[in-house]
């Protein structure tokens, strides 16, 4: 009878999302996410207690969500917030407090460099998707020069900079660096200036809408590098994908895909297919992951913090997002050293080709307005 | 050289529907004096009615210009005669916090219809272009800007030359005059609000395929044309054409000269300094 109880372990967790406001599009496919692994923690005997907080996509009440799943829910660990800017003021409350914090996706660099003990992530900061889109397009040809296109925001900045820094330490030429703001329905002059400096490589990061005008007006222009990269975000999404003549053989660096070969991850993306009719975005495999590890550990070590900050330190998974291990590297600290992918579209699907490892189709070289 | 022509002429091209929306406010405004802060709701409705016109119905965007702008002239003579009339003879700040509320409520409600997804809008020719010289003009950008020079020449035609047209005008110089003239000047205020409105559907209607589609597209687009209607000259048809198009160059150019993070900034230094030095606007005449 004990026993039993034991083994049909409770334990508490506490999920920050952004459930409305203007990133739920993106938040409703982490709370997809979160949903699944519930279903598959209980089935391996975990009874898990979630408290959902919203934090609207604000920072300040990401902030005081915390405050209040660590104060009166007395939750044993937390899961969120999705973007770099909520978790940002998050995870300095989550240190302060003693509680662990798991980053499902947030990319920001900093969230994992200020020597913090008790945050985690398991997706890769935003140097790591610059220069693995980089680096898979430098392993195909030679190249010389290149152009930096990216929208004027928190996101936008670090992911380019990144991409910058790789550029300097990497022998490429940087000829166009162009910060534009976005919702404008006009980018040609931009992009013109781009095309008149004859990039070889054209490195973007932006979300989907923007990114399906970028590509219309860079089609319009004839802007022909050897290869288009989207760092993240718009440009492997199912929308982007569906505008069949600008979205062919564009290259984009992500956290996850369907076909990476990694365990379970084909299931995982059947399932949710079935369940919510839609193909996984990245964003709903690293929320699902994020809420199964957390959960596991605060199992393991009955709902202390301390313990289950010390078994997310110490463990080591193998799941739908490959191998996971929170260690210390270039700076970061309890940082999942995350293999980044790299996807292109290629007859209207996107397939990985890159790591080898992973890749499940050959990249198509140079690129090609349809 | 050629990059300052290609950047020129799509920021006249893109101009052309600034303008377009800028001539329908400018229009309520000479005749009502009131501003429409509801303007780019307008333009909204014009977007969705052409996405779903040519998602269910399989008719062209620039086709179905000849659709969105009765419908929206309906709407726009429907709002008129039920809330703006009201307020006709109120304190402007009455005026102006009707027409926000209703932006507010026309976007909030589209929000729960259409949800706050971005929707796209594909055509065959969405990413073609037409080459001329070293020079490559987007072809729906183009198709815009015939269509919109083609309307605006029609409303030219029809304010100056016929008697509908010279009453909405004697409204708007005087109206006082014109009701001693025996003009009908509340049926003008309808007609005026409700050709403003399908203004903007057509202007609603050219964007939806080179732009994208959310509930709260409209505030940007009312703002840029309040500040095409200032820099042209309130109430001046003309004032409006001009002020749209030097919009649309001024940010093109400034795109590539300056930053591009940075065409918003040099449009409203020069809209201030235009402001600065004649404050009626370009073409504008002072009124007292």
């Amino acid at each position: 009878m004990i026993l039993a109880l034991l083994l049909a372990a409770s334990v508490r967790i506490g999920i920050i999302n952004s459930v409305t406001g203007p990133e739920a599009p993106i938040g409703e496919t982490l709370s997809n996410g979160y949903k699944l692994a519930l279903e598959d923690l209980k089935k391996a005997g975990i009874e898990v207690e979630v408290v959902s907080e919203d934090d609207t996509g604000k920072p300040q009440i990401a902030l005081s969500a915390l405050e209040k799943l660590v104060t009166r829910d007395n939750v044993t660990g937390i899961v969120g917030p999705y973007s770099s800017s909520s978790a940002n003021p998050t995870v300095k409350a989550a240190e302060k407090n003693k509680v662990p914090i798991l980053i499902p996706t947030a990319a920001k660099e900093e969230l994992t460099r200020m020597n913090y003990k008790y945050v985690f992530r398991i997706a890769s900061p935003a140097n790591g998707l610059a220069a693995a889109g980089l680096d898979a397009t430098l392993g195909l040809g030679p190249a010389k020069k290149l152009a930096v296109v990216y929208e004027n925001t928190d996101f936008g900045t670090s992911t380019a900079k990144t991409a910058k820094e790789y550029a300097a330490t990497h022998g490429l030429q940087l000829v166009a660096d162009e910060a534009y703001s976005k919702g404008s329905p006009d980018y040609r002059s931009t992009l013109t200036q781009v095309k008149s400096a004859d990039p070889d490589v054209v490195f973007m990061v932006s979300y989907v809408a923007d990114a399906i005008l970028l590509m219309r007006q860079a089609r319009e222009l004839a802007l022909s590098p050897r290869a288009f990269i989207g760092g993240g975000a718009g440009f492997s999404q199912p929308q982007f994908v569906a505008e069949r003549d600008i979205s062919e053989g564009i290259l984009a660096s992500t956290h996850w895909t369907k076909d990476s070969g990694w365990p379970g991850a084909k299931e995982f993306a059947e399932r949710y297919q079935k369940r919510f009719n839609v193909d996984p975005p990245y964003h709903s495999a690293c929320a699902y992951e994020s809420l199964r590890i957390m959960a596991e550990c605060a199992a393991k070590s009955n709902n202390d913090r301390d313990k289950t900050r010390a078994c997310l330190h110490e463990g080591k998974w193998d799941g739908i997002m490959g191998p996971v291990k929170f260690v210390d590297y270039d700076g970061f600290q309890n940082q999942n050293k995350h293999p980044v992918l790299v996807t292109q579209v290629q007859q209207g699907k996107v397939v990985t080709v890159y790591p080898k490892e992973n890749a499940v189709a050959k990249p198509i070289y140079p690129f090609k307005w349809k | 050289m050629a990059v300052f022509l290609q950047s020129l002429l799509s920021g006249v091209l893109i101009g052309g529907v600034y303008a377009l929306i800028g001539i329908g406010l400018t229009l309520i405004f000479g005749v009502m004096r009131v501003i429409n802060f509801a303007q780019g709701e307008l333009v909204m409705i014009g977007m969705y009615c052409t996405f779903f016109l040519f998602k269910l119905a399989g008719i062209d965007p620039f086709l179905s210009v000849v659709l969105t702008m009765p419908a929206l002239f309906v709407v726009g003579a429907v709002l008129q005669r039920s809330l703006i009339n009201r307020v006709l003879d109120a304190l402007p700040q009455n005026q102006i916090l009707l027409t926000i509320g209703l932006g507010l409520v026309l976007s909030n409600t589209a929000m729960l219809v259409f949800t706050s997804d971005y929707r796209i809008l594909s055509t065959t020719y969405s990413s073609s272009s037409v080459g001329l010289g070293s020079i490559r003009l987007s072809t729906p950008l183009l198709y815009s800007f015939l269509i919109t020079g083609a309307i605006t020449a029609a409303l030219y035609w029809f304010l100056a030359r016929t008697d509908t047209g010279h009453a909405i005008r004697a409204t708007a110089q005087d109206r006082d005059a014109a009701q001693l003239m025996g003009v009908n000047v509340r049926h003008m205020g309808v007609l005026a609000f409700g050709l403003g409105s399908a203004l903007a559907g057509a202007a609603g209607a050219l964007i939806a395929p080179i732009y994208y589609i959310y509930p709260q597209v409209g505030g940007a687009f009312t703002l840029k044309a309040f500040v095409v209607v200032v820099l042209g000259g309130m109430g001046s048809i003309v004032g409006a054409t001009l002020g749209g198009v030097l919009i649309g160059m001024i940010e093109s150019l400034s795109a590539l000269y300056i930053a591009s993070g940075m065409k918003e900034l040099c449009v409203y230094v020069i809209f201030l300094l235009v402001l600065l030095l004649k404050p009626s606007g370009l073409l504008g005449k002072s009124r007292t």
